[in-house]
């Protein structure tokens, strides 16, 4: 398993790069398109100033496109709310296309959402809890200006933009482990991605033990569906008083001990969880999920942007690095 | 046991792995593709003109195994052809296993697939180089020998793009500088109008794919010259190219085949149809680059400050050689250099005067001509080779260039550097 995690842009090689940041000399990887006279991004993969190259050719965003060509896939759609969880707390589920479900479904992924009538300033980040068919299931808080705005005077139309899928730091971690034991730690809202995380890692034989406390949101919402996906679950009233707790005696037992730690939860419980692991003297790869205000989603408006320990600032709506190497705020 | 750690398994590479374990250290050579040469690989003359000068040079001061493997490996010797005497052409389809054994014969260790990606330096010392998969390789002193070309976008940028060449960047990854890794500002060169980079001077047609009579004629005599069709001369292209001793009218003019194995075709490209109108080549296809009709790739994107014990500047134990060292042409000069910097690198373990070549030697004075015209805007646009164009021109007038082998090793006598990379110095 790689120790170590590339600062690398998730969005490599993908139909969305190079991006906007490549017009303007600030892709976050490669030399030419940052400016710089030759090569130096130690990169193996398909080279992006070639696929500019190639892509300039069908004027992907060139001159010619105007400021409504969508720079992801949109769908205009209805939504529905499946259930209520808590006071503001809502399961939507949407229905989009083929194309745009399918480019959702792996975990990490999120979409920006608001209503079609409203400004462009109006859409918000929500990560994607799963995908059924054509479906797109997500967890929404109505509690900023934004989400509320959704949810008001019975509105259920919804304008959809995606796929998006910087989700979670330490994606590559996730992906690349099989046959593993990971240890997941669910906290509230958390809950939505850890689903879509559980997901994925069954399917490549990992053992998966998860600790999950109710938060902000009340209840364990995901028990029934990581019951049907065979996971043993700990449920804790308190993440700070017993989730810690708990989560200290697995490391120090030698035979719980994971491979691999996925925080999906608040930043604060994030820090917990590298606490708990630097007073027991371990050290493990640990994936967490992206808590960071986002306002663009494209690398552009920098509200997303944090700070590492070598002074690096990472635009966390695309950029993949290691949660721990971030300074806490 | 003083380890030497060498990256970059072209010619250059091989020599100074070669001169550090006859020097006497531990040697680690790291290649980033599967084979060594590099683009040696498609190379193929040597001995030509002032080349003889050099080798001879080397081999009198004991550093002449890989010549001698060359002369073993050779297909047509004492050919001349536009421009050239003496020329002799290895084959390029067999060299690489004998150098290989060679080196291993002298107990250094080879790694190929290995890719160097960063290195770890305390103060003005490297301590350890990484590769790209996180496992670290620690030396007392390393060579640069990491050439100057690829990758791909470098390619892109300043030529016609990646033409699937000899290094193969796609599939091995990017070749990595260890000097701009080392935060050393590397040195660009430039083109005759101002623009970075040159293009590599020769493709290598399949020689399979030339007409039964064109390839008789060519393994015969070892060369052809093919009168290029009015229509066919271009305009343009000779400013292009990394190779200035074959930048003259004669290539301009004519198709020139060399046999090297396959056919070397002395242009850095040129539009399969149009070549297909010659006869003689109707069928003809590339070998290296593959795609050779249209572009090649592009060097001296990375030139690494140094000295001439080709020690790298404000890094106490790095050292370079071939591309890396200077603005120069051929596998004759980087080996030449390669021996120096393998030796010096054992000198500095062993906290030696370096060893520099004296202007009385050909390659003494090639090195420090080179570095004095780099500084000169008008000399980063030129290219420097023992076989023609400026230097060769400079080697004649100082009397320096001899095709007598008695003469050579008369002046290394002189200069008291007889078999000086045969001494082991630990």
């Amino acid at each position: 398993m790689l120790i170590k995690l590339p600062t690398r842009c998730i969005d490599i090689n993908s139909p969305y790069c190079p991006c906007l940041l490549s017009e303007t000399n600030h892709c976050t990887f490669c030399s030419h398109l940052k400016g710089e006279a030759t090569c130096d991004c130690n990169w193996s993969g398909v080279c992006i100033l070639y696929e500019k190259q190639w892509q300039l050719k069908k004027d992907h965003w060139g001159s010619t496109s105007d400021i409504d060509t969508p720079v992801r896939l949109e769908a205009e759609t209805k939504f529905s709310i499946k259930e209520q969880i808590a006071a503001d707390t809502y399961v939507l589920t949407i229905e989009v296309n083929s194309e745009l479900a399918q480019s959702l479904d792996k975990c990490g992924s999120f979409v920006f959402l608001r209503r079609p009538s409203d400004q462009q300033f109006y859409h918000f980040p929500v990560g994607v809890m799963k995908i059924t068919g054509n479906l797109i299931h997500v967890v929404v808080e109505t509690i900023g200006p934004k989400s509320t705005r959704l949810l008001a005077d019975n509105n259920n139309q919804v304008l959809v933009r995606g796929p998006y899928y910087n989700g979670i730091f330490g994606q590559p971690w996730i992906d690349n482990i099989d046959n593993g034991k990971i240890l997941l730690i669910v906290g509230g809202i958390g809950q939505a991605p850890a689903v879509a995380i559980v997901r994925q890692l069954v399917k490549k034989n990992n053992h998966i033990k998860v600790i999950a406390a109710p938060g902000k949101v009340g209840q364990i919402f995901i028990a029934d569906e990581l019951t049907d996906l065979d996971v043993q679950l700990q449920e804790v009233t308190s993440m700070r008083q017993r989730g810690m707790r708990y989560l200290s005696d697995c490391l120090a037992n030698s035979q719980e001990c994971p491979d691999l730690i996925i925080s999906a939860g608040p930043d604060e419980q994030h820090y917990g969880v590298i606490a708990v692991m630097h007073a027991a003297g371990i050290s493990l790869p640990m994936a967490a999920t992206n808590n960071n205000t986002m306002c663009c989603g494209e690398g552009i408006c920098g509200s997303c942007q944090k700070v590492t320990k070598d002074n690096k600032r990472v635009r966390t709506c695309k950029v993949q690095t290691d949660f721990s190497q971030f300074i806490q705020e | 046991m003083i380890k030497v750690v060498v990256v970059g398994g072209g010619w250059a590479g091989c020599a100074a792995a070669l001169s550090a374990a006859k020097a006497g250290a531990q040697v680690v050579l790291l290649e980033r593709t599967d084979l060594l040469l590099g683009t040696g690989l498609v190379g193929g003359i040597f001995r030509n003109n002032g080349r003889f000068t050099a080798a001879e040079e080397a081999i009198a001061m004991g550093g002449g195994d890989l010549f001698v493997a060359m002369d073993a490996n050779t297909r047509h010797r004492g050919v001349n052809f536009p421009g050239h005497s003496h020329a002799s052409f290895y084959d390029v389809t067999t060299m690489e296993p004998l150098v290989k054994k060679i080196l291993q014969n002298y107990g250094i260790e080879i790694k190929t697939r290995a890719r160097v990606s960063g290195l770890v330096k305390y103060g003005k010392k490297i301590q350890h180089l990484t590769f790209d998969n996180e496992e670290i390789i620690t030396g007392d002193a390393f060579v640069d020998t990491t050439g100057t070309t690829g990758p791909m976008g470098n390619c892109l940028k300043y030529g016609n793009g990646c033409a699937m060449c000899i290094l193969r960047c796609p599939t091995f990854g990017p070749r990595v500088s260890l000097t701009s890794k080392a935060d050393v500002k590397e040195i660009m060169g430039k083109k005759a109008d101002g623009s970075y980079g040159a293009m590599s001077g020769s493709c290598k047609i399949n020689k399979d794919s030339l007409s039964s009579e064109l390839k008789n004629q060519l393994e015969k005599e070892g060369m052809v010259v093919i009168p290029l069709p009015e229509n066919l001369k271009k305009s343009g292209m000779l400013g292009k190219k990394a190779c200035s001793q074959y930048a003259i009218a004669d290539y301009a003019e004519n198709i020139v085949l060399i046999d090297t194995g396959h056919a070397k075709l002395m242009t850095p490209f040129f539009p399969i149809d149009m070549l297909r109108t010659i006869p003689g080549l109707e069928r003809a296809r590339y070998e290296d680059p593959y795609s050779g009709g249209v572009g090649n790739s592009i060097r001296y994107l990375g030139i690494a400050p140094c000295d001439s014990a080709l020690k790298v500047d404000s890094i106490d134990n790095l050292f370079c050689a071939g591309e890396k060292s200077g603005i120069l042409v051929g596998h004759t000069e980087a080996v030449v250099t390669g021996l120096l910097s393998g030796h010096n690198a054992v000198r500095y373990c062993l906290d030696m005067k370096y060893l520099e070549l004296p202007t009385e030697l050909a390659s003494g004075d090639f090195i420090q001509f080179i570095h004095k015209q780099m500084a000169t805007e008008e000399g980063i646009k030129l290219r420097y080779t023992f076989s023609g164009s400026i230097y060769f021109e400079h080697m004649k007038t100082l009397g320096l260039y001899s095709a007598q082998r008695g003469e050579i090793i008369e002046r290394i006598s002189k200069t008291g550097l007889t078999d000086i990379y045969n001494t082991c110095l630990v």
